[in-house]
């Protein structure tokens, strides 16, 4: 038997170690009382009754926080991020516990501790608050109009960013000679992120040091430690995290939570280990949401189906309070590939941040990214049908060419490679794009309506807001090693991909190498897994870091060989001078001692650059026009991804990516009730998740790698091409199944009940129900 | 509080418990068998699952004290020593998890389904697992490691 991956044994076994598996002795529980309420003023808040409650030991709520001098959580753009009009970005003060006012449902107000997590929960209901109801808005539109509720006293409007790239000039003088023009409005719905392991922490204090550790699921140590440090005012060296299995994250385990912080809080207060586990509400209720975007784009077109220019203004839900990354998403990842795979003289963008009366929004897998390639594609595609052009050889004719490459977009940002025409032919023929004719003819005799569409698309990776990402390498006693970096795995594989790297670039086994990440022990700093990055990055310091051993353990040969260093050289595991050797693991184990620190420990770093995953997806979809069910009857997709290391592990993160998206394109949707606020949506049984009855499980796939120079290895990074191609791609092929119907645009998600009634209203609809 | 005993994993065990401690708590809890997990709390998410006298069922959806006398399996007991259970070498085999949180009520199912349908169709396969949802993996891998897991166990290996 193979196992695909290291992590495997533990987790096939149920030995891993997620966050809720944790436990200290004499710990306490904590339980979090969240708003009922959409928006309103806390008249009144008497914690007295809970802290009665017998095996309470106590409540916490913004006065506790406020008196242990908490910041507000972090969010909101970076200060150099500057707006229209040089503006700077308007963000609330985000409390770790409300005060005063709630601004969403499910908003932390009071925290219980109790012996037992039952005891907390029920002391919680004797809180009494008093709440008096102001009117909700939750949508932008809402939080738009006149006379509109005002979330924040000191942001009138509600608007808290309005910001703009590119040359509106430009844009508007390629407008001007146009031959063909087109525009669309898109939403890309609120989502729940849902990974299936709920948020969870177990804080404990040394006092004896006067120091915490704090076992929380992250996606990197850098920024959850610095975060939390920024908000409690804990110094970062007195705080250690420790992560080792995280059930899943795409996104919204880069940032700390209330729970975290005031855990930390009351267990110094306290002087016992506190532990809280979010129930699956907590996390539909408080987990940051996903999306919430809408984008509208315009494109403008020559006489010979040239594309001259985009044009984009789009709305982003930031929801009650800027946290997490959800501006970052709005503004940056939003607009920085707005042209996509196209070679346009000019683009502009303008994005609008709009608070509402929901829980504040962060990243879902792409964040942002998938929303844009999703969007152009979409654009793309409603314009060769407006204007009956052959979506195929459009694209070709408008693509950023591969002799282009390196290729500055009028944005400024620089595709370094790739081959989009390439990759678009390779993904039609795995496709059968031409045979398409004879699918539709065998499913309209079923009385099927079947469509066909395809997305051309690019995202943004790599970046990152570390400077630089670092390794290190540790032997011990016995000559064994293990390697160290700050990024946090939550399914991608990283035990196994950075050993078996760092193995075969010094040319030996993988057995005596061990692998930890985001260990705060050590002084090894860099960037979260995100942006489908952490590969390019971490991954090309592995390598260095491999070159660094060598380096280090040359001296050390050379003496042991008798000869000068000069005259080492190294291969397969072993250097070697005048017919005589060493290998790299017996002069480790030589070496070695309890005593010292071992000579061949070190470190590495670097700074890899940006670079541009992209591909062609195809899809096809068979609706039942009676039923209105949506099946995905196909799906086969290129993606050059650069360098792939791992093959097994990459197909994983592209099915996992295109079910995401499929997820998002035909069930899943965060809904609030538009008077109330009340959140519509708050469980497995209110929210669609894809299950294994309703996925593309005989998905094809190739990679058409064209690799990278941006860092070492030539990677492109694959966590978030999945969603950004499986959106756009599904989409088109819904709309060119109803398209025929006369059912010109539908928002998703793409239910059944919704296509049931917009063929019910059409005339094609009709005629279809008729014939099947 | 009652005195709650069971057989888990083939052997008996007891433990003091509220009347209203989930069985899924129990396990965790009291037996610190933390291999089995809890993804929600409306009966949806499958990755409590167990068996309960031969059947696969949610953990999570069951009072301890109801178990009383049960005999118990969960994913701690399904390798024989050094050797996976058949379920558990196909799922590592087709990379049928990675985040690994789903897995452990994935390959409880599954074994079930398995033991109800040695041959299974594919539509055999993703009905059996409509109680499970996986949020990594898309499925593919999962239903393939099913099919595998069938491979193995009809080929007596
Ligand atoms: S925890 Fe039992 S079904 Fe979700
Ligand atoms: S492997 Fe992560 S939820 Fe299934």
């Amino acid at each position: 038997m193979q196992p695909s991956r290291r992590e495997d044994l533990r987790l096939i076994q149920g030995t891993g170690h997620y966050t809720a598996d944790w436990n200290q002795p004499g710990q306490l529980y904590g339980y979090v009382l969240r708003s009922p309420e959409a928006h309103a003023d806390i008249v009144s808040l008497n914690v007295e009754p809970a802290r009665a409650f017998p095996g309470v030991v106590k409540v916490m709520t913004f006065a506790d926080v406020e008196a242990a001098g908490f910041k507000s959580l972090v969010g909101g753009v970076a200060p150099n991020v500057k707006g229209v009009g040089d503006s700077a970005m308007k963000k609330p003060f985000y409390p770790v516990l409300a005060d005063k006012k709630v601004q969403y449902v499910g908003q932390a107000v009071a925290y219980v501790i109790a012996e037992t997590a039952a005891i907390a929960q029920d002391a919680s209901e004797a809180i009494e608050i008093e709440y008096s109801q102001l009117p909700p808005t939750v949508t932008v539109e809402d939080s738009l109009a006149d006379g509109a509720p005002q979330l924040h006293a000191d942001i009138p409007g509600n608007v808290g960013f309005v910001y703009e790239r590119g040359d509106a000039a430009a844009v508007d003088e390629q407008f001007k000679r146009a031959k063909y023009t087109s525009k669309i409005h898109l939403e890309s719905q609120r989502l729940i992120v849902n990974p299936m392991e709920p948020r969870a922490c177990l804080a404990v204090y040394h006092a004896d040091e006067d120091r915490y550790t704090l076992y929380s699921s992250s996606q990197g140590i850098v920024n959850m430690r610095n975060q939390v440090s920024t908000v409690t005012g804990i110094p970062q060296a007195k705080l250690e995290i420790i992560a080792d299995d995280v059930g899943g994250s795409f996104g919204i385990r880069s940032t700390p939570y209330p729970e975290y912080m005031v855990s930390l809080l009351a267990a110094k207060q306290l002087g016992k280990p506190i532990k809280w586990v979010g129930t699956r509400t907590d996390s539909f209720l408080s987990d940051y949401h996903g999306r919430a975007l809408e984008l509208n784009g315009e494109i403008a077109i020559d006489e010979n189906g040239r594309f001259l220019a985009f044009r984009w203004d789009d709305r982003v839900d930031l929801g009650g309070y800027a946290g997490g990354n959800g501006a970052f998403i709005g503004t940056n990842n939003l607009t920085i590939t707005c042209g996509g795979v196209y070679d346009v003289a000019a683009l502009y963008a303008r994005t609008r941040l709009i608070y509402t009366n929901t829980t504040p929004i962060s990243a879902y897998r792409g964040a942002g990214r998938p929303d844009i390639a999703f969007a152009i594609e979409r654009l793309v595609d409603q314009a060769c049908h407006d204007h009956g052009l052959d979506p195929v050889e459009t694209r070709r004719k408008n693509f950023v060419k591969a002799a282009q490459m390196p290729y500055k977009t009028p944005l400024g940002t620089t595709y370094d490679c790739g081959d989009f025409a390439a990759v678009m032919d390779d993904a039609l023929a795995q496709a059968d794009w031409a045979g398409f004719a004879g699918r539709k003819a065998a499913s309209e005799k079923a009385g099927k309506l079947r469509g066909i569409g395809f997305a051309t698309f690019l995202e943004a990776s790599g970046g990152g807001n570390t400077p630089s990402d670092q390794t290190a390498a540790r032997f011990d006693a016995k000559g064994d090693v293990t390697i160290y970096c700050a990024a946090g795995a939550s399914g991608q594989g990283h035990e196994t991909t950075f050993i078996s790297l760092f193995a075969k670039e010094l040319g030996i086994t993988e057995d005596g190498i061990g692998y930890r990440a985001s260990d705060s022990n050590m002084a090894v700093v860099g960037n979260g897994t995100g942006g489908s990055r952490t590969l390019l990055g971490q991954g090309s310091s592995f390598k260095l870091l491999a070159q660094k051993v060598i380096e280090k353990a040359t001296p050390h040969a050379a003496e042991a060989l008798g000869v000068t260093a000069d005259a080492v050289s190294y291969a397969g595991g072993s250097f070697s001078a005048g017919g005589k050797s060493v290998g790299l693991r017996e002069l480790a184990k030589k070496l070695a001692s309890a005593a010292a620190a071992h000579p061949f420990d070190c470190g590495a770093e670097g700074t890899f650059g940006v670079t541009f995953p992209n591909g062609c997806h195809v899809a096809e979809v068979e609706f039942d026009p009676v039923t209105g069910v949506a099946e995905i009857a196909s799906y086969a997709a290129v993606d050059d991804l650069g360098n792939v290391m791992q093959p097994t592990l990459v197909l994983g993160q592209v099915h996992g990516g295109v079910v995401q998206g499929a997820g998002q394109v035909f069930g899943e949707h965060a809904v609030y009730d538009r008077e109330s606020g009340q959140f519509l949506t708050a469980s497995f049984m209110d929210y669609t998740m894809p299950r294994a009855a309703t996925v593309p499980l005989a998905m094809k796939w190739r990679g058409h790698a064209v690799p990278t120079k941006t860092n070492l290895l030539g990677a492109k990074g694959v966590g978030e091409s999945g969603c950004s191609g499986s959106l756009p791609a599904l989409m088109n092929a819904v709309m060119n199944a109803l398209r025929p119907m006369g059912i010109d645009n539908m928002q998703m998600p793409i239910t059944a009940a919704k296509v049931w009634q917009a063929l019910q209203a059409s005339e094609g609809g009709a005629a279809v129900r008729k014939a099947a | 509080m009652s005195k709650i005993e069971m057989t888990v994993n083939g052997k008996t065990v007891a433990g003091e418990a509220e009347d209203r401690t989930l069985l899924v708590n129990f396990l965790r809890d009291n037996l610190g068998l933390t291999g089995t997990h809890v993804g929600c709390d409306t009966s949806q998410c499958g990755c409590c699952t167990i068996h309960l006298n031969g059947d696969a069922i949610k953990s999570c959806t069951m009072l301890a004290i109801q178990a009383e006398g049960a005999d118990i399996v969960t994913i701690e007991g399904m390798a024989k020593g050094e050797k996976l259970h058949p379920v558990q070498q196909a799922f590592t085999e087709c990379h049928g998890l990675q985040c690994g949180f789903c897995t452990p009520g994935m390959i409880m199912t599954s074994a079930a389904i398995l033991k109800q349908t040695p041959n299974p169709t594919e539509h055999d396969i993703v009905k059996g697992l409509h109680g499970n949802l996986c949020r990594c993996t898309g499925y593919v891998n999962i239903v393939k490691s099913v099919k595998r897991a069938a491979e193995i166990i009809n080929s007596g290996a």
